[in-house]
C-alpha cells in the first residue's frame, strides 16, 4: 500500500470471509485449498504405492489409472501444493508483516489471484470426472504420448483439462507475483533497506522474480500442445506411424516441448526451494538464538542461485536427444550451482556453532531439512553430471533425489514453519507432544521411503514402471524392498493427520500464545494485537532500526532485540 | 527507486509479457528453418491494422495530455480514441484470419500457418486484456472528476497500449520479414 | 539428546549401508566401466562431504544445548571463513566434474569401426535392422509403412534390399566388437537401456539419435524402456545376447533380408501384421496373460465381458476386436488397447487366421 492509500475495510461478511482483500485471510485462503488438494496428492501416492507394494492385490489399479496417479501425483504436489503454499500461503502471510506494511500494494488484485487459483484447482479436479478420466501422461506431459491414445486421458478430455488448468494458475501466479515485487521494492518499512529485510523476503521474491520469468516458457508449451492436440497442428509432432497408420502430423520436434517445458521447469524448483530456505533461515536463527551466520553471503548466495537456474534446465535433457555437446555445457553450469547452494547449507551449520539451541519442534523440523537436504543435494551431484546420469536417469534414482529434495525437505520445513507461525495466525500454541510425534514419524519414515530407492536406481530399475514382474535383471528381494517403503508411506501418510487434528485442536483449545512466544526479532511478531488485526499496526507503522537477527547481542538483557527497537531502548 | 507501485507493477507485468513473446519467436525461428515451411502472404488488411493500434496509441496520449493538465474532456475523448481503435484492431485481425482461412490457409496445413494464426491471436488476446483495464479506468473517470489518482492509471493505461503496439511492431516484422 | 541419538543412527546408517546393500549396479558387461568409476568417485566425495556436515551439526545440538541465561556468541560475518568453504567446494565439484566430463566426451564420440545396428522402437515393442552386406541403410519413409513393411523400407532403392531385418524384440550381437547404433522411433519417445551395458538413448521419432557401446560380457541382457511412453511403457522389454563372433555370424545369416521379406506369402502375415502393429507387446503367444489376454488357446473359447455378458472367441469377435477394442472388453483387463480402425479385410482375415493356429 502506498503513502496515504486508505485501506480498504470489508463491508459484510462475503467480503470479509470470502472475497477478503486482508492478506492474512487469503494466506489462509492459499493455505487451505493447496493443503487439500495436496491432501489428495497424498492419498493419490498411496495408491500408487499399493501397487508397487503389493501388485495385484487390489484389481482396480491398472496400468492405466496407475499412470494416472503417477501423473496427477506429481503435477499436484510441485504446482497446485508447494509452489501454492509456499508463495500463496507464506508469501501472503509474512511479506506485508514482515514488512511492516498494512497489506500488499494492491489487495484487490490479491484477491483475485486466491480465486484465479482456485478456479484452476477446480478444474485440475473436474478431469478426474471426465470420462477419459485425468491425463496419465506423466506430470512432464512430453508429447507425443501426451495427446495420443494409448496414454490416459490423452484422446479425451484429460490432458485439455490439465494444461487449460495450468493456464489458469499461470494467470494467478502472475498477478500474484506481480503484487510480491511491487510490495517488496515498495512497501518496507521506515528503516528497513534491502539489507535489512528477513531472509526469507529475499527468499519469496527471488522466487517470484523465477516464477514470473520461468511460467511463460510453460504458457507457450502448454498453449502449442493444446493447438497440437485440438487442430491437429504440428508444433512437436513428427511424423508418426500409430494404429496402422500415419497420423495427420509432421514436422514438429518433440524435444522443443522438452526445452520450453524444463526451461520453466528447472526454476520452479528453485521457486519452491527458496522459499524452504527462507523459512529455516528464520527458524534455525530463531530458535538457536543465534544470530543467522553470514547475512550478506546468503543474499549473494540467493542472486546466484535465481541467476545460475535459468542456465542449467537441459541436464534433465542428456539423454533425450539433444545436441550431445549441450552435455558438457549444462553438467558445468549444474555443477556450479551446487557452490553457492552449499555455500548456504555451510551459513545455517555455522550459524549453530557457539549458539543457544532450544531443541522446539521447529527446530527439529530445521535439523531434519538440514540433513535430508544434504542428502537430496548431493545425490543431484551425480545426476547432474552428465556421464553419470546416462545410468541413473529415468531409474528410480532419480526418484530418490527428486523427493529427497523437492518432497521432504521442504516439506519438513514447511512444517517447521507452520509450527512457528501457528501462534501468530491464531494466538495459539500447537501442542507440542503432538508435534514431536508428528516429526519423529514424519522424518524417520520418509527417509526411509526414499533413501533405499537410490540403491535400486544404481541396480538400473526404472521410474514410471507399473510392474517389474518381467525383467529377470530386478532381484525379488526389490519387491520385498517395495512393500516395506509401502508400509512406511502408510505410516508417514497416516501420520499426517496427528498435524491436522493438531491444527484443529490447537486452534480451539491450544495454549494461549501471547504475543512473541517465541522471542523473535521480526516485525510480524510486534504488532500491537496477537493475532495481528486489519491493518497489522494500529495508528502507527513501525519503524526499523536494525537487522532481524540480533539474537544474543552483546549490551542487551535479552537474548533477543526485535528490529523495531531503537539503540536507546535496549535494555 | 522513485517509482509508484502502479509503475512497478506494469513494468514488470510488460517484462513477464515480453517473456511470452520472446519464447514463441524463439519457436518461431527454430521451426522456420525446416523444409516444410511455406510463408503466409501477409494480408494487407494488417498494415490498416497497424495503422488502427497506431491511432489508439496516439488516442492514449492525447488522454495523458489531458491528465496531465486536469481537462476532464481531453481524457473522455482521449480514452474514447485509444479504446475504440483497440477495439478496431481486435476486430481487423479476426477479419484478416477469416481472409486467409477462405484462401485455404488453414491453420493446421502448415507450420507458418499456424504460428500466424498463433502470434496474432496471442497479442490479440493480450490488447482484450488492457481492454479490461481501460475499461476500469474509463469507468472511473466517467463517474467522478479527475481526481489524483487518474494520471498515474491513465499513464500506466497509455504505457502499456504503447508497448502492445511496439510488441506488434516487432511481430509484424518478424512475419514480414520471414 | 533424541535427536543426537537418531541422527547419528541415520549418518552411520547411511554410510555403512553402502557396504552392506543387496542393490548395487549389475555386473559390468560393456565398456563403460568409467561410468562406474565416476559414480564411485562422486560416491566417496558426497560421502566425505555428507559425514563431516552431518557431524557437525550432531556436534552442535550436542555442545550448545539451552541453557537458562547463557547467550549465543554474537558473530554475523566471518567472509574468510566463507571464502574457505567456497573455495574447497568449488574444488569438491572440480574433482566430480572433471572424470564425468572425460568420460562423456567418449560417450558422445561414435567409433569409427565397428557394427552398425539400428534399434526401432514403437508402442511397444523394438525391433532391429542390419544394414546388411553393402553397410548401408537402406532409406525409409513414414509414407511406407505398413502391416507387411514395418520397418517403413523402399523397395525402390537399392540399399535397402540387403538390410537385414529383426521382427522381433531379440538381437544377437558378437563380443569384443564396437556396436555402434542408431535409434529411431515410429510413434512417440522411447528410451533404449540396458543396465548392464550402462548405456541408454532416447529414441525420438522424426530425428535418429546414435548409442555406442563394446560387449565385454557374453550372456543375454534385458533392454528396460526407459522414457515414459504410454500404458504399455513398463512392458516394453527387449532381449540382447551377446555371442562368440561365430555364433553371431550363425545367427545373422538365418534372419531374413528385406528382398526376402517381400516375397514372403500369406502364410505368417498375421504373425507379422502382430508383431509390426505391437500386438505382441500386451497378447503373448505362450498362455501367460498380461496387459491383455493371451492368445494362445483363445480361438473357439468362451469369454466373459466386462459387462457380463458371455462370448465366444470367433472370428467375428477378433475382428470387431482390432478394430472397435472398447466395444467388448473382456473382463479383468483395463479398457487401453488401441484402435486399429484401419486396417484391410484382408489383414484382418490374417490375424483373425493366426490367432488361430494358436488354438488347437
Amino acid at each position: 500500500m502506498y503513502e496515504g492509500q486508505a485501506l480498504y475495510h470489508p463491508k459484510g461478511w462475503w467480503t470479509r470471509y470470502v472475497f477478503s482483500q486482508d492478506h492474512k485471510v487469503i494466506a489462509l485462503q492459499y493455505t487451505c485449498v493447496a493443503l487439500a488438494i495436496g491432501l489428495t496428492g497424498m492419498f493419490l501416492s498411496l495408491i500408487m504405492r499399493m501397487q508397487l507394494g503389493f501388485p495385484g492385490l487390489f484389481e482396480s489399479i491398472d496400468a492405466g489409472n496407475y499412470y494416472q496417479d503417477v501423473t496427477m501425483h506429481g503435477m499436484i504436489m510441485v504446482i497446485y501444493l508447494l509452489t501454492a503454499l509456499f508463495l500463496g500461503g507464506f508469501g501472503n502471510y509474512l511479506i506485508p508483516l514482515m514488512l511492516g506494511s498494512r497489506d500488499m500494494a494492491f489487495p484487490f488484485v490479491n484477491m483475485l489471484s486466491f480465486w484465479v487459483y482456485f478456479l484452476s484447482v477446480i478444474i485440475l479436479v473436474c478431469s478426474f470426472f471426465v470420462e477419459s478420466g485425468p491425463t496419465g501422461a506423466g506430470w512432464t506431459l512430453y508429447p507425443p504420448q501426451s495427446i495420443l491414445p494409448g496414454t490416459p486421458g490423452a484422446d479425451g478430455a484429460g490432458i485439455l483439462l490439465m494444461l487449460g488448468s495450468l493456464a489458469v494458475f499461470i494467470i494467478a501466479f502472475t498477478m500474484g507475483g506481480l503484487n510480491y515485487i511491487t510490495t517488496v521494492l515498495q512497501s518496507r518499512a521506515k528503516g528497513m533497506n534491502m539489507m535489512r529485510m528477513p531472509l526469507i523476503i529475499w527468499c519469496l521474491f527471488l522466487a517470484t522474480f523465477l516464477g514470473l520469468l520461468a511460467f511463460p516458457a510453460l504458457l507457450v508449451g502448454a498453449i502449442m500442445l493444446i493447438f497440437d492436440r485440438v487442430l491437429e497442428t504440428s508444433f512437436f509432432m513428427p511424423e508418426i506411424f500409430k494404429g496402422g497408420e500415419v497420423l495427420n502430423y509432421g514436422g514438429g520436434s518433440p524435444v522443443l516441448f522438452q526445452h520450453l517445458f524444463w526451461f520453466f521447469g528447472h526454476p520452479e524448483v528453485y521457486i519452491i526451494a527458496l522459499p524452504a530456505f527462507g523459512i529455516i533461515s528464520e527458524l534455525i536463527s530463531c530458535h538457536a538464538r543465534k544470530n543467522i551466520f553470514g547475512y550478506n553471503m546468503m543474499v549473494w548466495a540467493l542472486i546466484a542461485i535465481a541467476g545460475i537456474a535459468f542456465i542449467v534446465w537441459a541436464h534433465h535433457m542428456y539423454v533425450a536427444g539433444m545436441n550431445p555437446y549441450l552435455g558438457f555445457f549444462f553438467a558445468t553450469t549444474t555443477l556450479i550451482i551446487a557452490v553457492p547452494t552449499a555455500i548456504k547449507v555451510y551459513n545455517w551449520v555455522i550459524t549453530l556453532w557457539n549458539a543457544n539451541i532450544k531443541m522446539t519442534v521447529p527446530m527439529l523440523y530445521c535439523l531434519a531439512f538440514l540433513i535430508t537436504f544434504l542428502i537430496g543435494g548431493l545425490t543431484g551431484l551425480f545426476l547432474g553430471n552428465v556421464a553419470v546420469d546416462v545410468p541413473l536417469s529415468d531409474t528410480y534414482f532419480v526418484v530418490g533425489h527428486f523427493h529427497m529434495v523437492m518432497a521432504v525437505s521442504p516439506v519438513l520445513a514447511l512444517y517447521g514453519g507452520l509450527y512457528h507461525w501457528f501462534p501468530s495466525v491464531t494466538g495459539r500454541m500447537l501442542d507440542d507432544r503432538l508435534g514431536k510425534i508428528h516429526f519423529w514419524i514424519t522424518f524417520v519414515g520418509t527417509y526411509l521411503i526414499y533413501f533405499p530407492m537410490h540403491y535400486i536406481g544404481f541396480l538400473g530399475v526404472p521410474r514410471r514402471y507399473y510392474s517389474n514382474e518381467q525383467y529377470d535383471f530386478i532381484p525379488q528381494s526389490v519387491n520385498d524392498l517395495n512393500q516395506f517403503i509401502t508400509i512406511c508411506a502408510l505410516i508417514v501418510g497416516a501420520a499426517q493427520f496427528i498435524l491436522l487434528y493438531n491444527f484443529v485442536v490447537s486452534a480451539v483449545r491450544g495454549k494461549e500464545a501471547g504475543s512473541n512466544p517465541w522471542g523473535a526479532c521480526t516485525l510480524e511478531w510486534q504488532t500491537l494485537e496477537s493475532p495481528p488485526g486489519h491493518g497489522n499496526w494500529g495508528d502507527k507503522l513501525p519503524v526499523v532500526y536494525r537487522w532481524p537477527y540480533d539474537y544474543g547481542l552483546p549490551g542487551a538483557t535479552d537474548d533477543f532485540v526485535p528490529q523495531n527497537v531503537p539503540d536507546e531502548q535496549i535494555t | 527507486m522513485g517509482l509508484t507501485h502502479g509503475q512497478v507493477f506494469v513494468y514488470t507485468l510488460m517484462t513477464v509479457i515480453s517473456i511470452l513473446f520472446l519464447f514463441v519467436t524463439n519457436a518461431y525461428l527454430f521451426r522456420m528453418n525446416f523444409e516444410d515451411w511455406r510463408s503466409v502472404p501477409i494480408p494487407s488488411l494488417l498494415w490498416v491494422n497497424t495503422g488502427s493500434l497506431v491511432l489508439a496509441s496516439a488516442g492514449m496520449a492525447w488522454a495523458i495530455n489531458g491528465a496531465k493538465k486536469s481537462d476532464l474532456q481531453t481524457i473522455k475523448v482521449g480514452l474514447a480514441i485509444g479504446g475504440l481503435f483497440a477495439i478496431v484492431f481486435v476486430s481487423g485481425q479476426t477479419w484478416a484470419w477469416q481472409q486467409l482461412t477462405t484462401s485455404g490457409f488453414f491453420i493446421a496445413a502448415n507450420p507458418a500457418n499456424t504460428f500466424f494464426y498463433l502470434i496474432t491471436a496471442l497479442h490479440a488476446l493480450h490488447v482484450l486484456g488492457g481492454m479490461a483495464a481501460w475499461f476500469y479506468v474509463t469507468l472511473k473517470t466517467f463517474k467522478q472528476d479527475a481526481s489524483i489518482l487518474q494520471p498515474e492509471s491513465i499513464g500506466l493505461l497509455g504505457t502499456y497500449w504503447h508497448y502492445m503496439l511496439l510488441v506488434w511492431v516487432m511481430l509484424f516484422g518478424l512475419l514480414l520479414l520471414t | 539428546m533424541a535427536f543426537v541419538i537418531v541422527a547419528t543412527i541415520i549418518v552411520i546408517g547411511t554410510v555403512l549401508w553402502n557396504a552392506v546393500t543387496p542393490w548395487w549396479f549389475t555386473p559390468l558387461a560393456s565398456n563403460w566401466g568409467s561410468l562406474d568409476q565416476t559414480i564411485i568417485i562422486s560416491l566417496w566425495v558426497t560421502g566425505v562431504a555428507f559425514v563431516l556436515v552431518s557431524g557437525f551439526i550432531i556436534y552442535c545440538v550436542y555442545k550448545f544445548r539451552y541453557k537458562e541465561g547463557h547467550k549465543s556468541e554474537y558473530e554475523p560475518e566471518n567472509t574468510k571463513l566463507e571464502l574457505w568453504l567456497t573455495v574447497i567446494t568449488t574444488i569438491g565439484v572440480v574433482v566430480l566434474l572433471a572424470p564425468g566430463l572425460i568420460a562423456w566426451n567418449d560417450y558422445v564420440a561414435l567409433p569409427d569401426e565397428g557394427i552398425e545396428v539400428e534399434g526401432v522402437g514403437q508402442q511397444w515393442v523394438w525391433s532391429y535392422r542390419f544394414p546388411g552386406e553393402d553397410g548401408v541403410y537402406g532409406n525409409t519413409s513414414g509414407r511406407l509403412f505398413s502391416s507387411k513393411n514395418t520397418f517403413g523400407l523402399d523397395p525402390n532403392d537399392p540399399n535397402s534390399l540387403d538390410d537385414i531385418l529383426i521382427r522381433s524384440a531379440e538381437v544377437h550381437l558378437p563380443i569384443n566388437e564396437n556396436v555402434i547404433m542408431q535409434l529411431r522411433s515410429k510413434d512417440v519417445l522411447h528410451d533404449f537401456y540396458i543396465p548392464q551395458f550402462r548405456a541408454k538413448m532416447d529414441l525420438v521419432p522424426g530425428q535418429h539419435t546414435n548409442l555406442w557401446f563394446e560387449p565385454t560380457l557374453l550372456g543375454t541382457y534385458e533392454v528396460a524402456c526407459a522414457e515414459y511412453c504410454g500404458t504399455g511403457h513398463y512392458a516394453m522389454r527387449g532381449l540382447i545376447t551377446v555371442d562368440t563372433k561365430e555364433d553371431f555370424q550363425t545367427w545373422l545369416d538365418q534372419q531374413p533380408t528385406f528382398a526376402q521379406t517381400l516375397n514372403e506369402g500369406v502364410e505368417g502375415s498375421g504373425k507379422q501384421i502382430a508383431q509390426t502393429l505391437g500386438c505382441v507387446a500386451c497378447h503373448s503367444d505362450n498362455g501367460v496373460n498380461g496387459i491383455g489376454p493371451t492368445w494362445k488357446d483363445s480361438f473357439g473359447s468362451t469369454r466373459e465381458l466386462a459387462s457380463g455378458e458371455i462370448v465366444t472367441v470367433d472370428e467375428a469377435y477378433i475382428k470387431e476386436s482390432v478394430v472397435n477394442p472398447i466395444a467388448k472388453i473382456a473382463s479383468g483387463y483395463a479398457p487401453i488397447m488401441p484402435a486399429y480402425a484401419t486396417l484391410s479385410d484382408e489383414e484382418l482375415d490374417a490375424i483373425a487366421d493366426y490367432i488361430k493356429t494358436l488354438s488347437n
